[in-house]
């Protein structure tokens, strides 16, 4: 305990040690972060059409390679887990999910970090990863 | 603060409501891309013909909307997490807002004039 609280901030933000649901946490807000920058990007990208079709290709060009289908592959990951995972959060939210209220008996294992909510959480990992699959498979028209 | 303008719990619904219809227009915009084959779907002629059909550049407009809402505050309040104090908040309030409504204004100066053929 003393431990945790030299740790400040850094301690609170370890991935490592408080299971999949602190990862999910950081996922959620790094998804939502790079959503918002690709967003901003999106929209730029799509302005340089009023600039006649010599801007547009010239700005697709930029998206129509490697590093530009793997970048949209992230992106399409990014938002399938978000989306997922923002699901679970207005569920659990709205109170659902959470197992009843009991006595806290040793070991204190907090009903609200059940399996129920865990599985949600791989299955927005899973669901993303088949995603950024598919993604792959229609820009590389396979 | 946009506390003392609004409830943060009202936020939030705004947040979540803002989050399941943008979910449900983006489907339609992948949709549409996948259906016309994704490369052909972005040739110029084809996304100036997209933006020329009145109900889909509702559906953009719309989409634009819902997302900046949703993005701005979802980044609202992972700064607010961060740090507190009433000069703090009320700049990242205020800043996120400014920033969502000069993202849905160029947002949506494409979508005007693309779809009204000023292109």
């Amino acid at each position: 305990m003393e431990k945790d609280r030299k740790e400040g901030i850094r301690g609170m933000a370890n991935p490592g040690r408080y299971g999949i649901e602190r990862v999910a946490y950081w996922l959620m807000r790094i998804t939502g972060l790079g959503l918002l920058v690709y967003f901003i990007g999106h929209i730029y990208e799509t302005s340089s059409l009023l600039d006649g079709k010599a801007a547009w290709n010239s700005m697709l060009e930029l998206t129509q390679t490697t590093e530009g289908h793997i970048f949209l592959a992230l992106v399409i990951g990014m938002c399938v887990f978000h989306t997922g995972n923002g699901i679970r959060l207005m569920i659990a939210e709205a109170g659902f999910g959470f197992g009843k209220a009991r006595r806290p008996d040793y070991p204190y294992t907090p009903s609200s970090l059940n399996m129920k909510n865990k599985l949600c959480i791989y299955v927005s990992i899973g669901l993303a990863a088949l995603a950024m699959m598919y993604g792959l498979g229609v820009m590389y028209d396979v | 603060m946009m506390s003392s303008i609004m409830r943060e719990s009202h936020i939030m619904k705004i947040h979540y409501l803002t989050a399941l219809v943008a979910v449900g227009f983006v489907i339609i915009h992948i949709m549409v891309r996948v259906m016309q084959g994704f490369s052909d779907s972005l040739e110029f002629e084809n996304v100036i013909a997209n933006y020329k059909s009145i109900p889909y550049a509702v559906v953009l407009e719309a989409m634009l909307i819902l997302i900046s809402v949703h993005g701005f505050n979802g980044l609202r309040v992972i700064l607010l997490e961060l740090k507190q104090g009433n000069a703090y908040e009320n700049a990242v309030t205020y800043g996120c807002l400014a920033a969502m409504i000069a993202l849905i204004a160029y947002g949506s100066r494409t979508i005007i004039m693309a779809s009204m053929g000023m292109v």
